[in-house]
């Protein structure tokens, strides 16, 4: 599922990358102000246009996201790929989501979600110990899957607006909220405070790596948009607001 | 009395007859309609098949490709419908040529957005989850979910019974819906260079 997602998120940041308030497609539906009947029964409301107040920027943030991807990312992705077996890459991998477990069960703890909460935990402590460091996904043969949780996310769950979408560099699609989620994990991610070149290595390689995963996705968005970065910022937006839904479901109980 | 009795006996046999044979084939024909989550399922399971046994189906540009979504997959897909709801309230802006004009060209780049991931099925399996109807007999969600990668992937599939049988309106992936997607393109479209500019767009998109 992590993998998905992060392997969407990372076409769509690579191709360059909204922000709905969530609150709008939870919201009630309202009947559309048309003046005749639609030839259908359209069955829901359209959503309100998404919260885009940073428009002009994000367009460039995302050309230029874009022109780094062809120029720098996909060049390593080549020799990422071609160096590795796919046994090292999937250690790799998993390592980096053993380290991601972390905040994920801090999330769900956050968010009010303490049965999978304790999960996340369990997957954490297997895969830490029997599972070498991470190297191996111990835990999801046991039938605990890795799952996703972030700061973006319970931020939404706790009813923090999103704010605007917002391209950032490198990084791709985000919002104002999701931004300052992803702050907060930058802060407390252990390898921002290792010396440069091992800080710069690590996270390149994580990086790399969901690049390398999310080649077999990125051919679709290309071949189907009319314009990338509506299309980009509108499943960005969908899937962060399918997100924090899902979570306040949980936290609810539903 | 007898003759007008006997008239009207042949008027309502009349009548009759001609609302049986209207009818009676209108009902055979609605009753054999697969139901949403068998066409979905029949779907799938002929697409990897056909994908698996004939090696040409792997090459994206292969004409064979485009006679076999042509064949199996277009007519299980509502593309009117698909093309209103991505419209949103600007298709009332439309005239009927352009709503026409918008359909064909929606639809040509759907297919060939389709045709271009058919390759990607022989690895792939697809598991009907189950059925959720948002009005029975009438509006439906057909669940599944891909398998063949590290994870499976959620597919949702929207369907509608009309005139033809089930057909599909919308596809979600993860949750995340392709014709939501659409219509935050149209709308910016329409509202930046008019219908006429997105019939343009979609055209040029399609390559003509």
């Amino acid at each position: 599922m992590r993998r998905v997602v992060l392997s969407l998120l990372l076409v769509a940041c690579a191709l360059g990358s909204a922000g709905a308030p969530d609150r709008a497609w939870a919201a009630p539906k309202k009947p559309v102000n048309q003046p005749e009947a639609p030839l259908v029964d359209v069955g829901e409301a359209e959503p309100p246009p998404p919260a885009d107040f940073l428009e002009p920027v994000n367009r460039v943030t995302f050309a230029f996201n874009d022109g780094l991807d062809l120029l720098v990312v996909n060049p390593l992705v080549t020799v990422w790929t071609a160096l590795l077996p796919s046994v090292v890459r999937t250690g790799v991998s998993n390592v980096f989501n053993n380290l991601d477990d972390v905040y994920v069960g801090v999330n769900h703890v956050l968010q009010g979600n303490g049965n999978r909460a304790a999960l996340d935990f369990e997957r954490l402590a297997v895969n830490t110990t029997v599972g070498l460091g991470g190297l191996f996904d111990v835990g999801a043969k046991m039938g605990i899957a890795k799952t996703d949780a972030d700061f973006g996310q319970t931020l939404g769950v706790w009813g923090v607006p999103v704010g605007s979408y917002f391209v950032l560099p490198l990084i791709g699609p985000s919002t104002l909220r999701d931004a300052a989620g992803r702050t907060v994990r930058i802060a407390t991610d252990p390898r921002t405070y290792l010396q440069p070149v091992p800080s710069y290595s690590l996270v390149g390689a994580e990086y790399v790596e969901l690049r390398a995963e999310a080649k077999a996705n990125e051919g679709l968005i290309a071949a189907s948009s009319l314009d990338r970065y509506v299309f980009v910022r509108n499943l960005y937006l969908q899937r962060r607001a399918l997100l924090v839904k899902a979570g306040q479901d949980a936290a609810t109980g539903k | 009395m007898k003759p007008a009795f006997r008239t009207r006996r042949a008027i309502l046999g009349v009548v009759m007859t001609a609302f049986v044979s209207v009818s009676l084939p209108a009902f055979v024909a609605r009753a054999e309609t697969t139901p949403p989550d068998e066409l979905v399922k029949k779907l799938a399971s002929e697409m990897t098949a056909a994908v698996r046994a004939d090696p040409e189906l792997q090459n994206p540009g292969s004409t064979k490709i485009s006679d076999l979504v042509q064949k199996m997959v277009v007519p299980r897909f509502d593309f009117e419908r698909i093309t209103q709801i991505a419209m949103g309230r600007n298709w009332t802006k439309a005239d009927p040529s352009q709503q026409k004009a918008i359909v064909t060209e929606f639809s040509r780049l759907l297919t060939r957005t389709y045709q271009n991931a058919i390759a990607n099925l022989k690895d792939l399996d697809v598991n009907v989850k189950a059925t959720k109807a948002t009005t029975p007999n009438v509006d439906v969600t057909v669940k599944t979910e891909m398998l063949g990668r590290p994870q499976p992937v959620a597919i949702d599939y929207n369907l509608i019974n009309g005139p033809n049988g089930w057909r599909v309106y919308d596809v979600s992936v993860q949750g995340i819906s392709l014709v939501a997607a659409y219509r935050d393109e149209f709308t910016g479209l329409v509202s930046s260079s008019g219908v006429d500019g997105l019939i343009e767009s979609l055209r040029k998109k399609n390559g003509s």
